[in-house]
C-alpha cells in the first residue's frame, strides 16, 4: 500500500462524512423539492391549481438562494446555522445550508420533469375525477418519476461538490481532506487518491440513477 | 341525457377574444351514438368537454339527468366525472404504467379492493381483445392497442357516459374500422351513450345514430344521422357527405354534357330504404316518350338501411319533362334539378 501521509482511519472518517452530509441533506432537500416543484407545477400560469401569489413566491426565493454562490450561502446564514443546530462548526453544521443550497437547485430540476408530463396525462386523471392531490400522487409524479431520479443524481453529483466547500466550516469529509492534507501539506499522492475516490463516488451514482431511471420509464 | 343548454364560451388568448361556442343547444338521449362533426377549431372538443367540466361555459350550462353540472361543487363534481370515461386523439395513457397498472387507476381512485380490481381488468382485457398484453407498457403497443386500452380504462367505473375526442383520428383506417366496431360493442352490450367529435366523415357514417354539424362555434345541422345523410341542408354538411356519398357527375362525363346539342335536363333522384321503388326509371322509361341517360349512380348502406343517388339526364322537351318529374314527386320520391 502507498502511503498517503495520514492514517487509513482519517481517510474512512472522511468518506463516512461526506455520504453523511450528501444523504442527509438530500433526502430532507429531496423532500423538500418535491413539494416546492409540485406546487409551482400547479400553480404555475397554465397550472391546473393558477395562483399568481404562490407562484411568485416560491419561483422568486428559489431565484434568489440559487443566485448565492454555495461558499458565500454558508457563511451568511450561520446565525440561522447556530439557532437550529446548536453551533456553527462541524458536520452537523453544514447540513443547513446543504439542504438550502440544495433543495432550490433540485426544485429547478423537478420542476423540468414534472412540466414534461404530457398535459394530457393530467386531463385524463381530472377526467377521472382525481383529487389535486390523486392528479399528483398517481399520474405526475409516476409519470415523471424516470425524469426525477435523473434529477436527483444530478442533483448528488452537486452535493458531494458542495460538500468540498462545506471544509470551511470545518465539516470534514474527502473534499476537506483532500484540501488541508492534499493540497495545503503539498501531499500529492493523498489529492490524487481523493481525486479518484470522488470520480468512482460520482460514476457509481451516476450509474445507479440511469439504471434506475430506465427502469421507471417503463422500456 | 345530455342537455346542452344555450352555452357560450368566450376564451381569450393574448387580449383576443375567440367565440368558441355561441348560443349551442342540444340534446343527446341516453343510449344514443351521436356525433358531433366539424373542421379543427369548430368547436367541437370544447362542447364534448363540457359534458365532463373540462371546460365550463361562459354562458348557460349543462345538464346530465336533469342535473345542472355546473352548479356542483368539486367533490360532487368529481362524482359525475367517475361516471363519464373519456378517451383521447393521444390516448393519454401513463408510459411509466403496465398496461394492468393504467387500466387499474381508475379503480384505485374509486377505493375498489385488490381482488376485484384483478377480476375487472380480466374482463376488460377479454372485452377489448388484450389479454395477452397485460403487462406490456404503452410503448410497446400499436396505436390501435393503446386505444383499446384506452377504452378499458375509460370503461373500468362503469360509466353511463363515454365521451371520445377524436379518438380515432391518429390511427390507420383499418384501426379505425375495428375501434369503431368495438365503441359499437361497447353502446349496445353495456348502454353507454357515446359522444363522439371527429373531423371524419366516415366516423359518424359507420356507427353514429345522430350528428350535429359544427361550424365556427355553431351548430349549423343536426338529426338523425339517416336524415342528414340523405338530405343535407347546408354546404358545409354536404360537403363533409360528399366524401363517403359521392353525388357529383363525373368530369368526363360533365364535359361530354356541354357539348350535347339536344335539349335536356338533369335531375338527381335519391332513394331512402325501400329497394322496390328503384325501377322507377323503367316506369318512366315505359310511360313515357322522352329518353332517360343515368349520369351516376350510387348505393351507400347507412344506418342499417340504403341510400341510393341516381343522376339522370331526360332527353325532351319541357312539357315531357315536367311529366316524368311529377311522376317521380307523385311516388314520394325526393329529386331536384341539377345545374352543370
Amino acid at each position: 500500500m502507498i502511503n498517503l501521509g495520514v492514517p487509513y482511519s482519517q481517510i474512512i472518517l472522511a468518506a463516512e462524512q461526506t455520504l453523511y452530509m450528501v444523504f442527509i441533506s438530500l433526502a430532507i432537500g429531496t423532500a423538500t423539492a418535491i413539494i416546492l416543484s409540485v406546487s409551482l407545477m400547479l400553480t404555475n400560469p397554465g397550472g391546473i391549481l393558477k395562483n399568481h401569489i404562490v407562484y411568485t413566491v416560491i419561483n422568486t426565493g428559489v431565484n434568489i438562494i440559487r443566485s448565492v454562490p454555495f461558499i458565500i450561502l454558508m457563511v451568511f446564514i450561520l446565525p440561522l446555522t447556530k439557532i437550529l443546530v446548536g453551533t456553527r462548526v462541524g458536520t452537523t453544521a453544514a447540513l443547513v445550508p446543504l439542504v438550502i443550497f440544495i433543495a432550490p437547485y433540485l426544485t429547478r430540476l423537478f420542476e423540468n420533469s414534472i412540466l414534461e408530463v404530457n398535459k394530457g396525462i393530467i386531463e385524463a386523471a381530472q377526467a377521472m375525477g382525481a383529487s389535486y392531490f390523486e392528479i399528483v400522487w398517481h399520474f405526475i409524479l409516476p409519470e415523471a418519476r424516470g425524469s426525477l431520479i435523473l434529477s436527483v443524481t444530478t442533483g448528488t453529483i452537486g452535493l458531494i461538490g458542495a460538500t468540498a466547500m462545506a471544509g470551511a466550516i470545518g465539516a470534514g469529509g474527502v473534499g476537506d481532506l483532500a484540501l488541508t492534507y492534499g493540497y495545503e501539506r503539498l501531499n500529492f499522492p493523498l489529492m490524487f487518491f481523493t481525486v479518484i475516490v470522488l470520480i468512482v463516488f460520482v460514476q457509481i451514482i451516476q450509474s445507479i440513477g440511469n439504471y434506475f431511471s430506465a427502469k421507471a420509464r417503463g422500456y | 341525457m345530455i342537455k346542452f343548454v344555450d352555452i357560450s364560451k368566450i376564451f381569450t388568448v393574448k387580449k383576443q377574444r375567440i367565440d368558441a361556442l355561441k348560443h349551442v343547444s342540444l340534446e343527446i338521449r341516453t343510449g344514443n351514438i351521436f356525433g358531433v362533426i366539424g373542421f379543427s377549431g369548430a368547436g367541437k372538443s370544447t362542447l364534448l368537454r363540457m359534458v365532463n367540466a373540462l371546460e365550463t361555459p361562459t354562458n348557460g350550462h349543462v345538464e346530465i339527468d336533469g342535473k345542472n353540472i355546473n352548479k356542483l361543487s368539486f367533490s360532487e363534481l368529481r362524482k359525475v366525472r367517475k361516471d363519464i370515461g373519456m378517451i383521447f386523439q393521444q390516448f393519454n395513457l401513463l408510459n411509466s404504467k403496465t398496461v394492468y397498472e393504467n387500466i387499474a387507476i381508475p379503480l384505485i381512485l374509486n377505493h375498489i379492493d385488490k381482488n376485484e380490481i384483478d377480476r375487472r381488468i380480466s374482463r376488460l382485457l377479454k372485452f377489448v381483445e388484450l389479454s395477452d398484453k397485460r403487462n406490456a407498457y404503452p410503448a410497446q403497443l400499436s396505436g390501435g392497442q393503446k386505444q383499446r386500452v384506452g377504452i378499458a380504462r375509460a370503461l373500468a367505473t362503469d360509466p353511463s357516459i363515454l365521451l371520445c375526442d377524436e379518438a380515432t383520428s391518429a390511427l390507420d383506417p383499418e384501426t379505425t374500422e375495428s375501434i369503431l366496431h368495438l365503441l359499437r360493442k361497447v353502446n349496445q352490450e353495456f348502454n353507454i351513450t357515446i359522444l363522439i367529435v371527429t373531423h371524419e366523415i366516415n366516423v359518424i357514417q359507420r356507427i353514429c345514430d345522430q350528428v350535429a354539424v359544427m361550424e365556427r362555434g355553431c351548430i349549423v345541422e343536426t338529426g338523425s344521422v339517416l336524415e342528414v345523410f340523405s338530405n343535407p341542408r347546408q354546404q358545409m354538411t354536404r360537403r363533409f357527405i360528399r366524401t363517403v356519398i359521392p353525388d357529383k357527375i363525373p368530369a368526363i362525363i360533365q364535359n361530354k354534357l356541354k357539348n350535347d346539342p339536344r335539349y335536356y335536363r338533369i335531375i338527381k333522384i335519391r332513394f331512402l330504404g325501400n329497394n322496390a321503388q328503384n325501377n322507377i326509371l323503367y316506369h318512366v322509361n315505359k310511360n313515357y316518350s322522352a329518353e332517360t341517360n343515368i349520369l351516376f349512380a350510387s348505393v351507400n348502406e347507412l344506418q342499417k338501411t340504403v341510400l341510393g343517388i341516381f343522376i339522370v339526364q331526360i332527353i325532351g322537351d319541357d312539357l315531357e319533362i315536367k311529366k316524368i318529374t311529377d311522376y317521380i314527386s307523385s311516388h314520394q320520391i325526393q329529386w331536384q334539378e341539377v345545374r352543370l
